[in-house]
């Protein structure tokens, strides 16, 4: 829908039922999770969506790996652009995983230390030119790299290497350590991504306390635990996108009066990758709902929420697809900024939807967020 | 640099509108707090999804509600000043403190510059003063804010909690020290309710001192517990310290979830039955005390369950499957327990209850 008005698209959006929450006269008596189905619906989540999604991103590292280091060996302006592809490339199969915030994304901090995000007081930017400056050689060996700050080790400490100030240099022999350092960083991701496929890969590891719940199990005792923590992919990467990756470079219009925008706070701008990323976390989302037959999970009359939320779904992946070229040009331009809007709106839509609907749907009578105690 | 997270915002949007919010509630209000029959308050999400607080009576039937900017979590009452306080869920931004008896306009606090407050405080023992567990989260470190009631809650200083995560805080029976339980998980404004340390998590129980903030006592716990997140405390009948977790790691483990300790002594963990481990499902969201029944509550959203267990002996008195069972609090006989789908002991009210409740009136 590249020329679609804001408002035709608002319009298609009120097309589809409301939340359920809005609607005052809905009891909150708790519905019921699909107990039957659960299994199958985990087996599917692991074996068509995480495992390859994990597969194509320890691909995509060892492209880059390459890319970098061929750079390094001849220096020019067409290896360096190679370089940057492979880069980008690679930001979309991990922005496609990076919902996966859990098991081993959390254990030994490889969430973090493949992407630092955000990073409010620019400590990764100022580690990576302290870096740069001193020619740190312990940065440029995978094995001391991997100890030193987080910030100093991911994508973003790749992006600045990449596009940075002072970038131009790596299509000479005169940004050697530069390119070095890019190398390292390139297999220090390669690593993190083979253990994320490994870990996953494991057949009496994290896939069968997936695929199997119950007693004993060390994740779930049952099935209402393991829908839960499926649902809470889905909360919390469109939480994420919500408020992590629109709202610091562009708030939208509150109370009338549009922010102005921060367009170096988006990520990563420099790359202009800021868009195909957020595109990349929706489209991950929505394969994970389709390839998981999340609907199966939902008791027959209540259906509908997941027709509804794939709706969303394919709006704001549309509409992020169709922001292109550097993000603070998009936030200053008229049309751009009215998609912007829109994104954001049908985000918090979404949002409602999954946590809401789907989760009052599956017997989280508040909602999924309600429930996650404290 | 302008800040990334929404807590800024948020933070600025309750301090523009804090003082039009409380100005709706009216010089009195609108709050029938003074009301002898309201002995219980809780916090609560309505249907349309706005949130705010309201006061029961002993038999679970709503008195009074009031709104709430966002989404709240603990409270605590002081009956010395006539105080009730709300704190927001963490990553919370505000607190509302209201005065029971109606004779004080109600006052909004928002959290200091670089800190949060993670939904739980207590009053100290003359009630002039409110502390509130708070995060310094550019340090990772738990601290504890000072607020002065008789300078319309002005914060007046801070000490640290001597750990990470601080969750719930209460007053030790002399009310000379503030009682802390660090859950150990580091988060972070910018990420949101993430998780940021679990495989190196660091809980704690620490004993603060109110006039000078010095630690008197810390326990950790052992390296096979560091996924242990000791989150909810309150006091026993004789002023021993009880407290409640929430267990971080594999579920099909068997963790202890509930101990005790006092002044100067070492925790002790009460051995529940395995069959009653299990249905807490490894984690207890609120625990109360019924002193003069001597009795310890339990409950479990997760589980489903609501637990009594006599204070004296540690033994399992009753087990009652509570479907998303949330608050606990001290009642007339046992235990007031409420539930995400509204029901309050066994009255059914359409709110989905939060957390935690507050027994307005010693029993």
């Amino acid at each position: 829908m590249p020329h679609m008005p804001t408002l035709a698209l608002g319009l298609f959006l009120a097309a589809i039922a409301p939340p359920a929450m809005a609607q005052e006269g809905s009891p909150l008596s708790p519905r019921i999770v699909n107990e039957a189905a659960v299994p199958a619906v985990m087996a599917k989540a692991v074996d068509d969506f995480i495992i390859p999604g994990y597969r194509n991103l320890s691909d995509k590292t060892a492209l880059l790996t390459k890319a970098s280091a061929a750079l390094c060996e001849t220096p020019s302006a067409a290896s360096q652009d190679n370089a940057r592809t492979a880069f980008s490339e690679l930001v979309r199969a991990w922005s496609t995983v990076e919902i996966i915030r859990l098991g081993p994304a959390l254990e030994q901090n490889r969430f973090e230390r493949f992407l630092f995000y955000p990073d409010r007081k620019s400590t990764g930017l100022k580690q990576v030119q302290a870096i740069l400056a001193k020619g740190d050689e312990t940065a440029i060996d995978v094995a001391s790299l991997k100890g030193k700050s987080v910030a100093a080790q991911g994508l973003g400490a790749l992006e600045y290497v990449l596009y940075g100030n002072g970038s131009e240099a790596l299509a000479s022999k005169e940004g050697d350590f530069r390119c070095r350092y890019g190398v390292a960083i390139s297999q220090n991701l390669d690593t993190i991504a083979n253990e994320f496929l490994a870990e996953w890969q494991k057949p009496d590891g994290i896939q069968s306390a997936w695929k199997k719940p119950g007693p004993g199990n060390p994740q779930f005792r049952d099935s209402k635990e393991a829908a839960t923590e499926l649902l809470g992919i889905f909360v919390h990467g469109v939480e994420m996108v919500k408020d992590q990756r629109l709202k610091p470079f562009y708030a939208g219009t509150v109370d009338g009066r549009q922010d102005k925008g921060h367009p170096k706070l988006a990520i990563y701008w420099r790359s202009e990758n800021t868009m195909p990323s957020i595109a990349a976390n929706f489209r991950g989302l929505q394969t994970l709902f389709k390839v998981a037959d999340m609907e199966s999970l939902l008791p027959e009359d209540s259906r509908s929420v997941a027709g509804s939320a794939d709706f969303v779904f394919k709006s704001v992946i549309a509409i992020s697809q169709n922001i292109d070229g550097p993000i603070g040009e998009a936030i200053a331009d008229d049309k751009s900024r009215a998609k912007l809007d829109f994104l954001t709106l049908n985000t918090a839509d979404l949002l409602d939807r999954l946590n809401k609907d789907f989760g009052g749907a599956i017997g989280l009578g508040a909602g999924f967020s309600f429930a996650d105690g404290d | 640099m302008r800040a990334t997270t929404g807590l800024i915002d948020r933070r600025n949007f309750i301090k523009m509108a804090g003082a039009a919010w409380v100005a709706t509630l009216g010089a009195r209000g609108a709050f029938a707090l003074e009301r002898a029959d309201a002995v219980f308050a809780s916090a609560f999400m309505a249907p349309d999804g706005s949130y705010g607080v309201a006061t029961l009576t002993e038999a679970g039937e709503i008195v009074e509600r009031t709104a709430l900017p966002a989404r709240a979590h603990g409270m605590a009452y002081s009956a010395a000043s006539k105080r009730m306080v709300a704190f927001a869920r963490r990553p919370g931004t505000y607190a509302m403190i209201l005065a029971t008896d109606g004779r004080a306009e109600p006052v909004v606090i928002a959290a200091a510059d670089g800190r949060h407050f993670y939904g739980h405080g207590c009053f100290s023992a003359d009630g002039r003063l409110l502390y509130a567990t708070e995060n310094d989260f550019a340090a990772n470190r738990g601290m504890i804010g000072i607020y002065d009631g008789t300078r319309r809650f002005a914060r007046i200083g801070e000490f640290p909690t001597y750990g990470i995560g601080p969750h719930d805080m209460t007053l030790s029976a002399n009310g000379r020290m503030l009682v802390i339980a660090n859950g150990g998980i580091e988060t972070h404004p910018d990420f949101g309710r993430t998780k940021l340390n679990l495989d190196h998590m660091e809980p704690s129980l620490t004993l603060v001192d109110t006039e000078t903030g010095a630690l008197i006592q810390k326990h950790t716990l052992p390296g096979e517990l560091s996924r242990l997140s000791t989150r909810h405390v309150d006091i026993g009948p004789k002023g021993e310290i009880w407290f409640a977790c929430q267990y971080e790691g594999a579920r099909d483990d068997l963790p202890p979830l509930v101990g005790h300790f006092s002044h100067g002594e070492d925790l002790a963990f009460v051995s529940l039955p395995e069959s009653t481990t299990e249905a807490l499902a490894n984690y207890v969201g609120a625990i109360a005390v019924n002193r003069h029944e001597g009795l310890i509550g339990l409950t479990s959203p997760k589980g489903g369950i609501a637990v009594t267990l006599d204070a004296r002996t540690g033994a399992v008195l009753k087990e009652q499957r509570v479907a998303d069972a949330a608050g606990v609090a001290a009642a007339d006989h046992g235990f007031a327990v409420s539930s995400y789908d509204g029901r309050f002991k066994d009255h059914p009210n359409r709110v989905a209850w939060d957390q935690h409740i507050v027994r307005l009136a010693r029993s």
